[in-house]
């Protein structure tokens, strides 16, 4: 069965820690350490709140202040330091209760059954299940509900409206559309894509993941994947993703010629500089693009890669979400906390500032014209975490795809992404 | 609290007395404990736990369970790991050959009668007070922006790409900067070494007529030989482990095309690999022991010590 006792004391090589320079894993002996316990005195709990997103640390310091001052019984201790949680997990000592962003590598904690189950809270019925079913996309324990969206981010081709009125360029619903698109803009000197291969990172989040997206069924496909059973009769990334892949090569004629060796700053330099109509980023660009350009005005739409305009879906994730280890000091008292912070006033409000959407049932779509392209997709369900997001980085697919937009070898790429993951499989460090 | 000193024994002249070697002082095995201790505790230790991890599915925490040699028989068939082992060695040489090609040349010419000798060997030694990181990054700005802005601007496109950029090449940009940092420590004990050459001989072979080629080939070469012995086995260990430097300037790529040993055991502590890159961690550190006993018998036959 699996443990909920203090975790075993994971120890490593010195050579990998002189490497990696983390000289506090160094002590990952099996320390009784509780990260937090009760604090001393005051009669009240003391919880660590893990909520270390950098942009919005003022946001969350500031709820904490709320809500340490609209009860008496709990002190939240707003923990916002930018580490990493598995050690913390490692040395017994997580946090108490946690807002973080939800991935792969989260998902493991779910898997081991270390989290409190958040079914019986009446907040967990107030969440859209299209974005609750997408925490056990990567992984679940029994039937729990371990962990709860908070605030869900939407992705797409970020494109500036100006320059598609002025070439009379609509925003395209078809692959053949969006090819046409580029021509246009090509032959009118404007850079139709602009794509930044140097940081590999902005290639997984964008043209991969959204191609991938629009063009297959990226969920089925890793349920699949994911399920149990050896892989011989599952689909493969070959046959899954070969014609999406054909149609990103294609794609790069209209690149900036230089995509190879340019990067994320560069990207949103030119995009702000007004010389590119399509730029494959997430809506954390926009912040970087307003420094240079405050008043550009931009949109969002969903790539299509198929001739089938109902093909396009929009590449999300769960940006922050909320859960609740079982060796929290009071797992009642931080559910309590979760309960407060999925409050629509709370919850909702967040989102409409940051550039994000509301997991909650009913809740209105956020206004900002920018992501407002996207904004019929999340109401449809026709939302998908990205293909690059499923796969553990032990296999570097980003690196894989950026190797491919140099050589062309879209199908050499989908033939390693398979045997990798076979290989993964075969020594189930997957499921 | 006074200073007086310990009598001194051996003053005496009892010290006639034929002592066989007998019993060492017990102090001073009490005085090896602590180190003994805190080494075994820091580095036997975890590694021991490392080569027990390497036989299990352990993730990093939570349960596991015992796998037997599955994770080594993964390993020697994964093309990734070993593409990343034939990178790692043929960088390794690569960078050995050049750092000591260039750190003996530089040797030479700073221990010959020139002038700003002493400010000339300060400036040959600033790039090792520089963390590898930052020098990877200001050559990434270099590698990346200005040589092919330079380049551009001279209209030879073929050049005006980043190097970094390019699968074929991007390892000849690591060398170009792994040496650029390697070289000054390698400097430093060839000018020991140099500084050890009785200038008599040196005179006595221009007497001879010797020309300066040959005073390298005929008195230099071999009176530093040993160094050069030293620095190969020092550089080959640390360039075995390049990580940051790789970081810095490719992060391993394009596609997989620079990724490092090191850099792929360290993927398995954030993905979940916790156990194989163990079992990875645990070959390249027999491959790294055989190559220096290799080398260190190489230098008994030669007669120096590290």
């Amino acid at each position: 069965m699996l443990v909920n006792g203090p975790p075993r004391g994971g120890i490593s090589r010195r050579s990998l820690l002189r490497i990696a320079g983390l000289g506090a894993a160094a002590g990952a002996l099996p320390l009784s350490l509780s990260g937090c316990g009760a604090g001393a005195g005051s009669g009240g709990t003391t919880l660590r709140w893990v909520a270390n997103k950098p942009e919005v640390l003022a946001v969350f310091d500031e709820l904490a202040a709320q809500y340490n001052a609209s009860q008496s019984g709990v002190v939240i201790d707003h923990d916002g330091t930018q580490t990493s949680i598995v050690p913390q997990f490692v040395r017994g000592g997580p946090p108490d209760v946690a807002c973080y962003n939800y991935n792969l590598e989260t998902s493991n904690y779910v898997r081991g059954g270390v989290l409190a189950d958040l079914a019986a809270l009446p907040a967990a019925q107030t969440i859209n299940p299209d974005y609750q079913s997408l925490v056990t996309q990567y992984a679940s324990y029994e039937d729990e509900t371990s962990v709860l969206p908070w605030s869900v981010t939407a992705a797409g081709v970020i494109y500036n409206v100006q320059l598609f009125a002025d070439n009379g360029v609509e925003v395209p619903e078809t692959y053949s559309q969006l090819v046409e698109a580029c021509q246009k803009f090509r032959s009118a000197g404007v850079t139709p894509i602009y794509t930044t291969a140097r940081d590999v990172w902005t290639l997984g989040q964008g043209m991969w993941d959204y191609a991938t997206g629009s063009g297959a069924d990226v969920p089925a496909f890793f349920a699949a994947k994911l399920a149990e059973g050896d892989e011989s009769g599952k689909p493969t990334f070959l046959e899954t993703f070969s014609p999406v892949m054909r149609n990103v090569l294609d794609l790069r004629q209209y690149f900036n010629p230089d995509f190879a060796s340019k990067t994320y700053a560069d990207g949103n330099l030119a995009m702000a500089q007004g010389q590119v109509a399509m730029y494959l980023q997430g809506p954390w660009a926009f912040g970087e693009i307003a420094k240079t350009s405050p008043d550009l005005e931009l949109g969002t739409f969903s790539i299509p890669m198929t001739e089938d305009a109902d093909d396009r879906a929009v590449r999300v994730n769960l940006d922050l979400a909320m859960w609740v280890p079982t060796a929290s000091a009071s797992v009642e008292d931080a559910q309590a906390f979760v309960s407060w912070m999925m409050q629509p006033e709370i919850c909702t409000a967040y989102n409409q500032e940051n550039l994000a959407f509301s997991p909650l049932q009913g809740a209105p779509s956020t206004a900002d014209p920018r992501i407002a392209g996207l904004a019929p997709y999340l109401d449809a369900g026709r939302i998908y975490q990205g293909a690059g997001t499923f796969v553990p980085n032990t296999i570097p697919l980003q690196n894989y795809f950026q190797g491919a937009l140099l050589d062309g070898d879209g199908e050499g790429m989908l033939r390693t992404l398979d045997a990798d993951w076979d290989r993964l499989a075969a020594r189930s460090a997957l499921s | 609290m006074s200073t007086t000193a310990p009598p001194r024994r051996s003053e005496a002249p009892v010290a006639v007395r034929p002592q066989r070697r007998r019993k060492v002082d017990a102090a001073f095995y009490v005085m090896l404990l602590p180190a003994l201790a805190l080494f075994t505790l820091l580095i036997i230790g975890p590694a021991l736990a490392g080569m027990y991890f390497s036989v299990t599915n352990y993730v990093g925490y939570g349960e596991y369970s015992f796998v037997g040699l599955a994770n080594y028989l993964v390993l020697f068939t994964d093309p990734r790991i070993l593409a990343a082992y034939g990178f790692t060695l043929g960088f390794s040489v690569v960078a050995v050959l050049l750092v000591n090609a260039i750190a003996l040349f530089l040797a030479v010419l700073l221990n010959s009668k020139i002038r700003f000798k002493t400010a000339l060997r300060g400036v040959f030694f600033i790039p090792m007070v520089v963390s590898g990181i930052v020098i990877a990054y200001v050559f990434n700005y270099i590698f990346s922006t200005s040589l092919p802005a330079v380049f551009g601007s001279l209209g030879i496109t073929a050049w005006s790409s980043s190097i970094l950029a390019n699968e074929s090449w991007a390892w000849v940009a690591v060398v170009i900067v792994t040496a650029w940092q390697a070289i000054p420590s390698a400097l430093i004990i060839y000018l020991a070494g140099l500084l050890a050459i009785p200038e008599e001989v040196y005179e006595a072979s221009s007497l001879d007529g010797a020309t300066p080629w040959r005073q390298f080939t005929a008195i230099t070469l071999p009176l530093v030989a040993g160094y050069v012995v030293i620095n190969t086995v020092l550089g080959f260990k640390n360039f075995l482990n390049a990580y940051d430097i790789i970081v810095g300037l490719t992060n391993g790529g394009p596609g997989t095309a620079t990724s490092s040993v090191a850099m792929t055991i360290f993927t398995g502590f954030t993905s979940g690999d916790y156990a194989y890159q163990m079992a990875n961690a645990v070959v390249f550190f027999i491959i790294t022991v055989v190559i220096s006993v290799l080398q260190l018998r190489i230098i008994n036959r030669r007669g120096v010590s590290l």
